[in-house]
């Protein structure tokens, strides 16, 4: 009587994909080790049966070496190991490395299937692996699968039930390497092949002269993308069906609300010029949508197409090797390129991602680091939005002080805080071109993650504010803050309202903004102010949960004193 | 033939592990990777500055920080 699956392999081998494939289950897989962080759970139906699966992190050893290793051994042990189904996970293109984790769960009494996963991948590298020799070798059933696709998943899922321990004779330590050496002989044929022109790539990607300069063009083309295909959804697609659908939709709706009442204040806002304005209206149907909907969503979609396709293709490892050495000035060491990415997409599981590194003082500093400047991608389309109309001039600004920031408080931080940075010992996948429809699933699921946790915060944050401004109750507030917020950062009064905002959400705050008719510079401040200040709520909770109540309140002092600092150095030394 | 560690190693050429230096955590982590005592490697590349040193082990790419790189003790073969 099977109790639970677990799925174990080395990172990056494809566990969440299978284990998508077995339960159904979303979860996000990527060309890079370390993507699962967190433990997955879903369910297999055998028969009549319901069984738990879970979704381990990669680990190259039973014997942990790392925190995340350790999580994925600990829970191995939670069953007896008669209740349990292990299936181990291969990747058939370098099958030498990943039988160590094999070995070691056959010779610990573990009930082993074998996936050997990739192999349509190792049949075009011109590896050839006999499963049948492997098998008899191994002493424990081996189906060869290809998740992305599906294939030999539904073989795989009937061989569950037949897991059982071996009695295998098997070496420990180095010797267990020359038993692998001899499996692979006996199993593996390698035709020979010549150079591709992707192993070529993926050399001269890693190369200091060649790795900079296509650095450089991969992560010029990417902004330049984000940008571009956000601006086309804005201009060819949400802009028609805001300004041409839903306007007159909404202006009959509210045709015979009285125009200074509280519902049409609320709902509507004011009207600018006598008429809607999605921009500065500022009511919970019009401005509140077309934030999120009309500056926000576009750029949550083209920045996540772009992110999903580097993190598939497998260039943010080499990224991480080309960034290394900077990343050590900062108390880092390169592989935390990827959680600061997938910070600019959202700063909450860019914090999760932070697992990944191995000491506590290395997370806090990335969690800083990412919590004061990396601004999220909502953040950063309303700065395109608004800053964007005085020039590219602006916007580049925003993204140079953030990163004068990011350096010179990662330095400070790497001096001050006692410990050490560890080492970079990272595998580096080969490029892969991702099917379409993975690709197109994983932004599904992105997009959607963004809408159901957005919108509702969105709603209830501009119909809070605009309840407290139609009873003025922000006036006893901003008045008492407003000789501080004028004097230091040369800013009106009613800014405050937005930075307070920017608690609940950043786009939200940048929104309120816009009827303030700021002049370039007030913007530039504002928006720099607004992307280093406090986190908005969500990263704050998840700060608390990762690193602990400490670490939060240390985040936030830090961030109080650099808001104040920049603030008033933008205001009074550089423009 | 002179040891050298993995960082003075030239890139593009072979070499087979004779000794790592440094504590049993780095030893076993490396062991579990696939990099042990008699293990051949080819270099692949060395970024400079003290960044990684970019290794071909099996059929597998490993990046290792400078300081690993630099305990890894190479002899040419």
């Amino acid at each position: 009587m099977i109790k639970k699956i677990y799925l174990i392999g080395n990172p990056n081998v494809g566990k969440s994909v299978v284990f998508s494939r077995l339960t159904g289950v979303h979860v996000i897989s990527s060309n890079y080790p370390g993507t699962t962080v967190e433990i997955s759970k879903g369910y297999l139906r055998i028969g009549d049966e319901k069984i738990e699966v879970v979704d381990l992190p990669g680990t190259y050893s039973l014997k942990p070496t790392s925190a995340a290793e350790e999580a994925a051994v600990s829970l191995l042990q939670e069953y007896k190991k008669n209740e349990i189904a292990v299936i181990n996970i291969l990747d058939a293109t370098n099958l030498e490395r990943n039988l160590l984790l094999t070995l070691q769960l056959i010779a610990d009494g573990f009930p082993v299937i074998v996936c050997l996963n990739m192999c349509d991948e190792a049949g075009h590298k011109g590896v050839l692996i006999d499963t049948g020799k492997l098998e008899e070798l191994l002493g424990v059933p081996v189906i060869p699968t290809c998740a992305v696709t599906g294939a030999g998943i539904k073989m795989l899922i009937d061989k569950i039930k037949d897991a059982a321990p071996v009695a295998r004779e098997g070496f420990a330590g180095q010797e267990r390497w020359t038993e692998i050496g001899a499996i692979v002989e006996k199993v593996q044929h390698l035709s020979h092949r010549h150079h591709t022109l992707r192993e070529m790539l993926e050399d001269a990607s890693v190369r200091p002269f060649t790795g900079l300069l296509m650095a450089a063009a991969v992560v010029y083309a990417s902004f330049k993308a984000v940008r571009f295909v956000g601006e086309s959804i804005i201009n060819k697609i949400t802009d028609p069906i805001f300004i041409e659908l839903y306007q007159p939709v909404l202006e009959k709706i509210t045709a015979n609300l009285p125009e200074k009442g509280f519902w049409f204040h609320l709902l509507i806002g004011d009207l600018i010029g006598g008429k809607i304005d999605f921009k500065q209206s500022l009511g919970v149907l019009t401005t509140a949508p077309y934030i999120e909907f009309g500056m926000v969503l576009p750029y949550v979609i083209s920045f996540y197409f772009i992110l999903s396709l580097l993190e598939d293709i497998g260039y943010l490892p080499r990224l991480a090797i080309l960034l290394d050495s900077i990343f050590h000035r900062l108390g880092l060491h390169g592989f935390a390129v990827i959680p600061v990415l997938l910070g600019f997409g959202c700063n909450v599981p860019g914090i999760l991602a932070t697992r990944a590194l191995e000491s506590k003082r290395e997370r806090f500093i990335a969690a800083t680091l990412i919590s004061i400047g990396v601004p999220c991608i909502p953040l950063q389309a309303m700065i395109f939005g608004l800053l964007g109309r005085f020039g590219g001039f602006y916007v580049t600004g925003v993204y140079l002080v953030l990163f004068s920031i990011v350096l010179i408080l990662g330095i400070i931080l790497n001096r001050a805080l006692t410990g050490y940075s560890p080492e970079f010992l990272l595998e580096i996948p080969s490029y892969r071109f991702p099917p379409v429809l993975t690709l197109l699933k994983k932004l599904y699921f992105r997009v959607k993650g963004f809408i159901v946790e957005a919108i509702p915060i969105v709603l209830l944050g501009v119909l809070f504010v605009n309840v407290l401004i139609y009873f003025r109750l922000f006036d006893a507030v901003t008045s008492v803050t407003a000789p501080l917020i004028h004097n230091l950062f040369g800013l009106p009064k009613e800014s405050v309202v937005a930075l307070v905002i920017g608690f609940i959400r950043k786009d939200v705050a940048v929104g309120m903004l816009m009827p303030l008719g700021l002049s370039a510079k007030q913007l530039f401040i504002s928006s720099t102010l607004l992307a280093i200040s406090f986190p908005c709520i969500a990263t704050f909770v998840i700060i608390w949960k990762e690193l602990g109540f400490k670490a939060l309140v240390k985040a936030t002092l830090i961030m109080g004193i650099i808001s104040v600092i920049v603030g008033v150095l933008l205001n009074f030394a550089i423009l | 033939m002179k040891k050298i560690s993995l960082v003075q190693l030239k890139p593009k050429h072979k070499g087979r592990v004779a000794e790592i230096l440094g504590g049993a955590n780095l030893q076993s982590r490396l062991m579990n990777m696939g990099i042990y005592k008699g293990r051949e490697v080819t270099k692949v590349s060395y970024m400079g500055l003290k960044g990684p040193v970019v290794i071909k082990v099996g059929r597998g790419i490993l990046a290792l920080g400078h300081g690993i790189a630099s305990k890894v003790i190479i002899e040419g073969v």
